[in-house]
């Protein structure tokens, strides 16, 4: 079950609602900071730690322009964490199909 | 985000399915170590290998027992707070198993939208796939 660990820095990025506001905000045009404290109404240093947490996840890119930096989704990243969830999946398969083998041998 | 649900048709009597998943030393021979005990309010984990970034201990609480039909566990590993249920259904010859594991936490907003383009400012499929294709163009 080594794949638990995989993403996990993607799992938590995302579970804060927060974050998911600024995912959202970024999903399809870059931002700056100053753009995501006035379309979100959350605090400068809020909004730079958020940003920072979804970088260090790999969910987010940043950008340097002159003196601003803008953010965009990165939506591959985003992707491995779907490809996460089947992979999940896959364990409760084998899992299963474990379990059948253990039916098998408790009625013989 | 959808949850994770297979069906499994099992050619065993359901008494026996149900003692496999509801007997904690069953539940040891094919899912993981555990000290189960089929009382509602238990709580207890599951172990398993630890990896980076998961100690290998899933953290669980038995939420629902209906004897030889459904088990209903809360499921918490890393940074997953999720829900296990097992449902069993007698079928000719054996047993239906109907096992749903919901609940993955910073899905259920984002990701619907994210991957099936719903209510996301009208995006298809299609279109994320042209937006995959020209992030990944850029370098990703």
């Amino acid at each position: 079950m080594s794949y638990i660990a995989n993403n996990q820095d993607a799992f938590k990025a995302i579970a804060d609602p927060g974050r998911r506001r600024i995912l959202d905000a970024i999903l399809l045009d870059e931002k700056s900071i100053t753009d995501l404290v006035t379309l979100l109404g959350l605090s400068q240093a809020a909004v730079s730690q958020h940003v920072k947490v979804l970088v260090l996840a790999g969910l987010a890119t940043a950008r340097r322009q002159g003196r601003h930096t803008f953010y965009g989704a990165n939506p591959v990243e985003l992707r491995t964490v779907n490809a996460w969830l089947h992979k999940y999946e896959r364990f409760w398969e084998g899992k299963l199909d474990a379990l059948e083998a253990h039916l098998a041998q408790k009625i013989n | 985000m959808k949850d994770i649900i297979i069906t499994r048709d099992l050619a065993y009597p359901i008494q026996l399915v149900w003692e496999a998943i509801s007997n904690g030393n069953q539940l040891a021979q094919w899912l993981m170590t555990n000290d189960f005990q089929p009382i509602v309010g238990h709580e207890f984990t599951f172990t398993t290998d630890p990896a980076p970034g998961f100690d290998g201990i899933v953290q669980c609480k038995v939420l629902r027992i209906v004897s030889e039909q459904t088990l209903e566990i809360s499921w918490r590993g890393g940074p997953l707070n999720t829900i296990l249920q097992i449902d069993l259904e007698p079928i000719p010859g054996g047993t239906r198993l109907i096992l749903r594991h919901s609940g993955f936490a910073g899905f259920n907003n984002l990701m619907p939208r994210f991957f099936l383009g719903i209510g996301w400012k009208g995006k298809t499929m299609k279109q994320l796939d042209e937006l995959l294709a020209s992030s990944h163009a850029k370098g990703h």
